[in-house]
């Protein structure tokens, strides 16, 4: 306790604002309405990723896409380009549509045969005019062919070597 | 002794040192630090969309054509999906799970006239009303009044034999009623702007080819405009209410004999037991009349868009379903366009608005550079519809000198509740923050504000997100910004009317409405923002496909960024 005989009186028993427990409470008084007031960035969420460009393959182009090595997985259905990289399991390699992917898919679909028979073999001659196919198999492909468009995004389309557009 | 209880001792020590210096000043701080977080506890609100829906609020298709960018797209009709192209009218009697009709102009009027409809479906009966505000008083119509004046006006044209009719007033119930008689008595419509000089309008007339020309008695010279229109065989004055007694039945001498001259009113009032008060019954099958609108050019008097009933209908529905639910127009609501109707985005707001059963008001004054506060007196809005010149005008005039420190704090409060995501309430600093300009004003009511602005207008007049908060702020409403173009019915896009969010520059003008899809051409590859002239298609479009003389940017939030 403190004496009247003493000129100053020890520092501890005067009430002062400035001990450390009060500036450290008023520092956490500050931060908090810092936090509170400090205005606050609008929320974003991250770009996707950017759109695929549509464009026009033959089909030696086409063909380089059939999965591997992370390439996306096309495939052509009579003239639109598929991207059926989301069903890799299926037309990717390995899977049972393997054959398919980088190529003209249509003759293969009509007939419901997935051997290499079914895909033109001349990279550099005409499209598969498909038109030896009989009503049924036809049938089958346009039904393919609502599949993937519910499906799949169409990336391109495929024309023959030595056109115009290719 | 082991070194973990030195340690632990240690800080036993150093605690209670510090604790033995806890006084008077320690309490009140702590007493501080709760009430501050109970304070922040109990103010803090939801916001009042989720934050992500405003971080994307068009969704681009995953693959694009070169040298454009991706279509963009409202969320509420998805790639895949038809765009929204009608009003979705069910008729009484048809079965429930049947999906509507588009509708058209007479649906909206027959929607208005049966009165509002309770969530089951029954109707209520609740009719809207109709006012016109003349300065500082409103007059108030009934729906049945405007009923019985386009089946007068309607019938007198069609035995005349009109295939079509130019309107050239200002915004009024008789101009209201022009529009629905063209589209019950299937005359297509032509709004022409009513401030033009007589030389340009007669311009206008010949180009279009109208046979009868709707006019405000007393405001053009009849002889000039029907000396280079030869195939006018009509014109009906409509007379202003305190010059009805004067004889506007008068022809002039050179056109005496081809020219049919009448007064609305008195038409009106001649052969209303004939027409009754019954709305036209029609078959939903026939197509509805076209309605032309004058798009402003700087070279000439402008240049004609004539807009499909389709168009029109597909135009309304994009604007009526981009608000939400809560958001839409209600019968309890008053809508004022002081913007004029003879532009398709105010058109469609009060179309809109007529199909949900709310009251509409014209405003004779009504344009798109028009005093916001004088425009807005006489009657008690909660919607107003607007310019962006007006509304940019109004800023700058009332806002800007209002800059003392009490309205500066009080505004960085409402700014903060803003940017917290939710609307600053009508509390007493709002009071405080608004006295001045708004104390003239009937604003108590106005919930939201429509500003539209032309992708051809005066950058000068684009508002930015500040000017917006301020807007916001001052009037207590809510707003949605749209971008309008030629040839699109309604309008482009539109802010989310919960957007609130400020950035610096010219504000974005939101996502595309549900009635187009928007695409970007010319967009230089690689650019890090998709950027590119506007090419807009859907059924709420002309063709179903236009370019518009604007380019515009893809901001981060899939917004559109207007570029000059």
């Amino acid at each position: 306790m403190s004496s009247p005989e003493q000129a100053v009186p020890p520092p501890a028993e005067v009430m002062t604002i400035a001990s450390p427990i009060n500036l450290i409470l008023l520092s956490l008084f500050v931060v908090l309405v810092y936090y509170q007031l400090r205005p606050k960035a609008p929320v974003s969420l991250p770009k996707g990723p950017p759109p695929v460009i549509f464009r026009t393959f033959t089909p030696t182009t086409l063909l380089p896409y059939n999965g591997t090595d992370d390439q996306p997985v096309y495939l052509a259905v009579r003239g639109r380009v598929f991207d059926v990289t989301p069903g890799r399991n299926f037309y990717g390699p390995g899977g049972p549509y393997e054959n398919f992917a980088g190529r003209d898919a249509s003759r293969g679909l009509a007939c419901q045969s997935f051997d290499e028979e079914m895909l033109t073999q001349d990279l550099k001659g005409p499209l598969d005019d498909l038109k030896d196919l009989d009503g049924e198999q036809l049938e089958n492909l346009q039904s393919w062919e609502e599949r993937f468009s519910e499906k799949y995004l169409v990336v391109g389309k495929l024309v023959a070597e030595g056109e115009e557009e290719a | 002794m082991d070194p973990n209880t030195s340690i632990v001792a240690k800080l036993d020590a150093f605690a209670a040192e510090l604790l033995a210096d806890w006084n008077v000043y320690s309490t009140l701080i702590v007493c501080g630090i709760a009430a501050f977080v109970v304070f922040s506890f109990v103010t803090s609100k939801d916001t009042d969309i989720h934050p992500f829906l405003l971080a994307r609020q068009s969704t681009a298709f995953p693959v694009r054509q070169p040298g454009e960018s991706a279509p963009y797209r409202s969320l509420e009709t998805p790639h895949g999906f038809p765009l929204r192209s009608g009003l979705n009218v069910k008729d009484p009697g048809a079965p429930r799970w049947t999906s509507g009709r588009k509708g058209d102009l007479r649906d909206i009027w027959k929607a208005a006239v049966r009165g509002s409809m309770e969530e089951d479906g029954k109707v209520s009966g609740k009719q809207g009303k109709i006012y016109t505000v003349l300065g500082r008083k409103a007059i108030e119509h009934s729906l049945d009044q405007v009923t019985q004046d386009f089946n007068v006006i309607g019938t007198r044209l069609q035995s005349a034999k009109v295939n079509t009719v130019a309107i050239c007033l200002t915004d009024s119930v008789e101009l209201l009623a022009a529009i629905f008689a063209g589209a019950f008595y299937g005359i297509k419509t032509i709004m022409i702007p009513h401030n033009l000089e007589a030389e340009a309008l007669s311009t206008l007339l010949q180009k279009s080819g109208a046979e009868a020309l709707i006019g405000e008695a007393g405001a053009l010279d009849l002889s000039l405009v029907a000396k280079s229109n030869e195939q006018l065989s009509q014109v009906i004055w409509v007379a202003k209410l305190g010059s009805r007694h004067m004889d506007w039945n008068d022809v002039p001498e050179d056109v005496k004999g081809t020219l049919e001259v009448g007064v609305w009113h008195e038409l009106v009032e001649e052969k209303k037991d004939l027409a009754g008060l019954e709305v036209p019954s029609w078959d939903p099958s026939s197509p509805a009349s076209s309605i032309t609108t004058v798009w402003p050019s700087k070279s000439s008097a402008g240049e004609f868009v004539e807009y499909q009933s389709e168009n029109i209908v597909s135009g309304i529905a994009g604007l009526l379903y981009s608000l939400p639910r809560p958001q839409r127009y209600s019968p309890s609501d008053v809508v004022l366009s002081i913007d004029s109707l003879s532009r398709s985005y105010p058109l469609c707001q009060i179309m809109a608005a007529l199909f949900s059963n709310a009251s509409v008001a014209v405003n004779s004054v009504a344009g798109e550079n028009v005093d916001f506060a004088l425009a807005t007196v006489g009657v008690s809005p909660t919607v107003i519809i607007a310019s962006s010149r007006t509304m940019s005008e109004y800023h700058s005039q009332f806002m800007q000198p209002h800059s003392g420190p009490v309205s500066k704090f009080a505004r960085w409060v409402q700014v903060r509740s803003l940017d917290g995501g939710y609307m600053p309430s009508h509390g007493l600093l709002n009071q405080v923050a608004n006295a001045g300009p708004t104390s003239e004003l009937s604003l108590d009511k106005l919930r939201l504000l429509c500003i539209s602005h032309r992708v051809d207008a005066d950058p000068d007049v684009q508002l930015d997100s500040e000017q917006l908060a301020d807007l916001r702020i001052l009037t207590g409403a809510r707003i949605v910004y749209a971008l309008t173009g030629p040839g699109v019915a309604g309008a482009v896009s539109q802010t989310n009317v919960f957007d609130y969010r400020r950035f610096p520059g010219p504000n974005h003008f939101g996502a595309p409405l549900s009635s187009v899809e928007v695409v970007l051409k010319g967009v230089p590859d690689g650019a890090e923002h998709e950027e590119g002239e506007i090419a807009v298609s859907g059924p709420s479009v002309i063709c179903g496909k236009t370019t518009l003389a604007g380019r515009i940017r893809i901001r981060n939030d899939n917004t559109f960024e207007l570029r000059h």
